[in-house]
């Protein structure tokens, strides 16, 4: 066993993985699996062998399918999404499966500059020896590039657009000139970008169209099965629960349950039962704020209500999910407690609870 | 039988199978075509072959005593059968219908209830007029004779039978010959099935007898068109006398048939229709599209449909996203991208992922907007047929001159000629206008005005597109026009028109899309004026013995959700945006007034009001309307009135708003103030207050306030004003003994009242 706290998924997954790759079909140059095999890989199913596949990914088949197929016409693939939606989970296994690495990751952020992106340099041996490849410290992009791999590209639109439009000449000429040395470096067949960007946040760096228009963009939707949600929120409370010492009193699962409910219709814009449209709040309501909403009424429950969990504990901090905007949020909220939670008996303590904070 | 005798299985609408079939006629070259269809309209057969005859077209088989009971055969350019008709007439061979007589379907002993059990490939239009589209083969769980190619493709490992035969059949490169292979297919399928029992077995039957009687005719070589599934059934030998003995009991249905423009959204799968394709948009776009470049061309109408709005889509997203659609249909195990593929490849290229995008160019793109044309020579289009019987039936003669006509919707015969005439208003024949076309609706009589002008026919016959009888044909129409209405307050309107032309489909279909649309809009303008028309209908319907329940809560959840917003709504508004504002509110305080409300209601509507009235941020104008409404309604008080006048017109506020104020309040309400002594304190102190420049800038506004008091009025407020007298009667005081000689008056007046005139 490894003291790592978490290995990356073509280790962990590794079994998988060899089983896969006995009779395998075509592959394109400098892939591990045949697209098919990766397809089975990420959203679980059988191997040739017969050894069972675990489900990576939980959803839409044809996303993963496009995401995919976009990968072996050698275009960058783009996931959007907003956040927890299982984009870096989905691009760490896609680059598991297709270069059987999913360790060049480039971790974006506004403190990103371009030597981060294209190479630096040892500035030891550049003084020592002047301006020479051995002076040249790659970056996981570059060694993607010399080494035919899937480079990953994580939260790209946090970089400064100037930084990302470096970019540009490495999607589409499948090249990086290092003008310093009067040379370039040529991508190995099997090279290709998969970057994660988050939809929903504003004042973080649009991709200049330049740069859009090279990648194909695959969205991850948020889950569309309301069971699967719950069970998601459930088991997620239940670990971090653990890890922070919280007790999980016995009615978590109704509570929960009504949580997932009151999110999935007011971030659907329609009552569960289909029978009334709702008007949406301005924020995202993801699977993730849901088990924020939860984790913090399990810690006021603990601590200053006696291990009780009940909407008084849960309320304000869904209150702090679902308005965002001070104005229009309020009035879709009221109009939902109005029209909707109003009438249900068994919310009847999330409708007075929140009449009051609102 | 010496003749040759070939089966083509084709698939109702599938380009694919058409192309082939051309081919294939080509190559045989058939001295007769006879074609799936109803064997007493195959006179109009040769039409199909006019120049004017545009597709989407469908014949249209109806009973003659009964415009409601009928059938719809549509057909499309790339529809087999079309394609087959022409080709006979162009080349001179006998062309012939050998299917059932539209007889058999039509007659109205035949299962009242539901259509015969056909394998889909027509529409039919049963008595309902509303549902005729949406009740054939339910798309849902489909039997293995309704979907024949389904269990085909499971077998292939394909999860929907559309794809499996579009890849097999009319994608595939590489065919081979198909329409043996079809039908052998089509035998092992039909071992598996139970044997066509009544009326299915009468229709093969039929078909066969017709299929020996044209081999005795003819020389040479027959070429029978038919679904698929029958194929085999066909094939099979049948003693005459067997077949005949299933065709006993022909009933007797005299029937008329025509040719009606069709459109290419009702040839969608999703129309109902149990043979429509899931995409007639892409169909077309296969048939007319050459067979190597159908991809590329569409990825190409794609792009400019999404350059139509305003979306960049290069040229170099174009490439990428062919590349990218052939890379999935490798993936997926498809010989050519589909437009599945071609779809994801789209959404993922040239919408950059957004699905969204994509919808809004979907339908024009997948369904197509393209609408048929018929040629001037065809039979008399049954509307007008309908209009002729319905005009004997409710009693009613086309006049050229003007004529008046009153109804009493309580009676039968009223409540009848009332729906005609809005029907054909809602068919954009105005024969009748309501002549009191304002407020007196609701109540159970109405006022037309008659004039029946020639052009009204043409109108008429226009509609046939929409259904064959003027119930259906209005229903029809306003169906389409409830997907063009923008807002709550057309939509409104459009069911109150439904309701009032009897139309409960249409009613519910109306009140689903409000509840949807209620749901998405924010805006309270457009939520609140939806009321008016909303509480008409209700009060309408229970006038017209119409289910109101569902009305009624929607009704309800729009008063909330606008009263809700609307104190948001009523700040920051410009002088035009208030005075429509103004024309909302009070138009919804009117339905407010009508609707049964409960209290709890009541009261959000109210509470509503007086949010507004305190809100500093409100436009004056509507603060001022919201405070009469209250006012009137007695929810204000006089001494509270008074109060919140006199806050409103204190001189610390701007002359504008106080202005502002004084119109919403006292816009056509100028009598209150003969009677409402603190209220006209109030105003008399304002107007004091106000510098002369002021006070003349002000002047329009209080003429307007007070133009519609009359003479008499203008003085009583005068002489209230100066103190003179608070009765009004300058001068005069009530006599000490008026107690005792009043009965002797009262009698003299009475006296005068009732005596004749001298003339008479």
């Amino acid at each position: 066993m490894t003291d790592a706290l978490r290995l990356p998924a073509e280790q962990t997954y590794a079994a998988e993985l060899e089983a896969l790759k006995a009779n395998d079909g075509a592959k394109p140059p400098g892939w591990a699996l045949s697209p098919r095999a990766a397809l089975t890989y990420v959203m679980g199913g059988k191997a040739q062998n017969g050894v069972a596949i675990s489900a990576k990914y939980v959803g839409d088949k044809r996303l993963i399918e496009t995401a995919i197929a976009t990968l072996a016409t050698d275009r960058a693939l783009l996931l959007l999404g907003v956040p927890g939606t299982a984009k870096s989970w989905v691009s760490e296994h896609i680059a598991a499966a297709v270069s059987g690495d999913s360790t060049m990751v480039i971790q974006c952020t506004a403190g990103t500059d371009e030597n981060q992106i294209r190479y630096g340099w040892n500035y030891a041996q550049l003084l020592a020896h002047g301006p020479s490849r051995e002076a040249l410290v790659p970056t996981p992009l570059l060694r993607a590039m010399e080494g035919g791999k899937l480079c990953r590209l994580e939260e790209l639109t946090r970089m400064g657009s100037d930084v990302q439009d470096t970019l540009i000449t490495v999607l589409s000429e499948k090249m990086m000139p290092v003008p310093e040395l009067n040379t370039s470096v040529y991508a190995v067949r099997g090279f290709n970008v998969i970057a994660t960007a988050n939809n929903r946040d504003k004042g973080v760096n649009e991709l200049s169209s330049a740069l859009k228009r090279r990648f194909n963009v695959v969205v991850l939707p948020l889950p569309d099965d309301m069971d699967q949600e719950i069970a998601i929120v459930t088991k997620r409370v239940g670990e971090m629960a653990q890890t922070l010492d919280l007790p999980a009193p016995k009615n978590v699962a109704e509570e929960v349950a009504r949580v997932v409910a009151i999110f999935r219709e007011l971030r659907g814009g329609a009552t569960l039962d289909g029978k009334m449209t709702l008007k949406t709040p301005s924020g995202t309501l993801s699977t993730a704020e849901a088990i924020a909403v939860l984790i913090g009424g399990l810690s006021h429950a603990a601590f200053f209500n006696n291990g009780k969990l009940d909407a008084e504990g849960v309320a304000p901090n869904m209150i702090g999910a679902i308005v965002k905007d001070p104005v229009q949020d309020k009035a879709v909220l009221e109009e939902y407690l109005e029209t909707v939670l109003k009438k249900r008996p068994e919310y009847a303590s999330y409708y007075s609870t929140l009449l009051d904070l609102v | 039988m010496a003749a040759d005798v070939r089966y083509f299985g084709i698939r109702h609408h599938g380009p694919g199978s058409a192309r082939r079939l051309v081919e294939a006629l080509d190559e045989l070259r058939p001295a007769a075509v006879l074609i799936e269809g109803p064997s007493d309209a195959s006179d109009l057969l040769p039409l199909l072959n006019d120049p004017a005859m545009q597709p989407p077209v469908a014949l249209l088989a109806y009973a003659a005593d009964d415009p409601a009971r009928a059938s719809f055969w549509p057909f499309a350019t790339y529809s087999p059968e079309y394609q087959a008709a022409r080709w006979a007439v162009r080349n001179g061979a006998t062309l012939r219908f050998i299917d059932l007589p539209a007889s058999w379907r039509l007659a109205p002993t035949a299962q009242p209830d539901s259509p015969p059990p056909a394998d889909g490939d027509e529409v039919t239009a049963n008595v309902e007029p509303e549902t005729s589209l949406t009740q054939d083969v339910t798309p849902s769980a489909p039997t293995l004779e309704q979907d024949p190619i389904g269990a085909l493709a499971a077998a292939g490992g394909y999860e929907d039978g559309e794809s499996w035969w579009r890849d097999v059949v009319e994608e595939n490169p590489e065919p081979g010959p198909i329409f043996a292979a079809i039908a052998d297919a089509m035998s092992a399928l039909r071992e598996a099935a139970s044997p066509p029992e009544g009326f299915e077995a009468a229709r093969e039957a039929h078909m066969r007898l017709e299929i020996a009687k044209a081999a005795k005719e003819t020389e040479g070589a027959i070429a029978v068109v038919c679904g698929a599934w029958h194929v085999p059934a066909l094939q099979a030998k049948s003693s005459a006398t067997a077949d005949r003995a299933l065709l006993k009991g022909a009933p007797k249905q005299k029937i008329a048939a025509t040719w009606a423009p069709w459109t290419s959204p009702r040839l969608a799968f999703a129309s109902g229709y149990g043979a429509g394709v899931v995409a007639p948009g892409w169909c077309q776009h296969l048939w007319d599209a050459p067979r190597n470049a159908a991809a590329t061309r569409w990825l190409a109408r794609i792009a400019a449909a999404l350059r139509a709005q305003d979306h960049l889509v290069s040229t170099a997203s174009l490439i990428e996203a062919e590349r990218l659609a052939f890379a999935l249909a490798a993936l997926r195990g498809r010989p050519a991208p589909g437009f599945e593929e071609l779809r994801d490849a789209a959404i993922s290229c040239l919408c950059f992922g957004e699905a969204i995008v994509w919808h809004t160019v979907a339908p024009l793109l997948l369904v197509g907007n393209e609408v048929g044309a018929i040629p001037d020579n065809v039979p008399l289009a049954p509307l007008l047929e309908d209009l002729q019987r319905e005009q004997k039936r409710v009693r009613l003669k086309p006049e050229a001159l003007e004529r008046e006509l009153a109804v009493d919707l309580r009676s039968e015969s009223g409540l009848d000629r009332s729906t005609l005439l809005h029907r054909l208003n809602l068919l954009g024949v105005p024969w009748g206008k309501l002549a009191d076309a304002g407020r007196s609706r609701g109540t159970f009589r109405e006022r037309w005005v008659l004039r029946w002008e020639p052009e009204y026919a043409v109108a008429l016959v226009e509609n046939l597109v929409y259904g064959p009888s003027i119930a259906q044909a209005a229903a029809g129409r306003v169906s389409a026009r409830f997907k063009d209405a923008a807002n709550l307050q057309a939509l409104a309107e459009l069911v109150f028109q439904s309701l009032t032309a009897q139309l409960p489909a249409a009613v519910e279909t109306g009140i689903d899309l409000i509840e949807k649309r209620a749901g998405q809009t924010s805006d309270c303008a457009e939520l609140l004026s939806s009321l008016p028309a909303l509480a008409d209908a209700l009060r309408y319907g229970q006038a017209r013995e119409v289910d109101a329940s569902q009305l009624d809560a929607l009704v309800k959840r729009i008063l909330i959700e606008g009263a809700l917003t609307l104190p948001y709504a009523v700040r920051n508004l410009d002088a035009a945006a208030a005075a429509a504002m103004r024309g909302v509110l009070t138009g919804a305080n009117n339905a407010v007034a009508l609707l049964e409300l409960t209290d709890d209601e009541r009261t959000t509507w109210r509470s509503a009001l007086h949010a507004i009235v305190n809100d500093s941020h409100a436009a004056p104008l509507i603060a001022g309307a919201a405070a009469r409404l209250l006012y009137t309604a007695e929810e204000l008080s006089p001494d509270d009135a008074a109060r919140l006048l006199s806050r409103a017109l204190s001189p610390g506020k701007p002359v504008t708003d106080a202005a502002g104020f004084f119109e919403g309040f006292f816009e056509g309400a100028g009598e209150t103030l003969i009677h409402d002594h603190p209220l006209r304190q109030a105003v008399d102190q304002w107007v004091q207050s106000l510098d002369g420049d002021t006070f003349v800038a002000h002047l329009p506004l209080f003429r307007r306030a007070f133009s519609n008091l009359d003479r008499m009025q203008r003085r009583r407020l005068l002489d209230a004003l100066f103190g003179r007298v608070s009765a009004g009667l300058q001068g005069r005081t009530l006599a000490a003994n008026a107690e005792e000689i009043w009965p002797a008056h009262f009698e003299r007046i009475v006296g005068i009242l009732k005596a004749r005139p001298a003339d008479e």
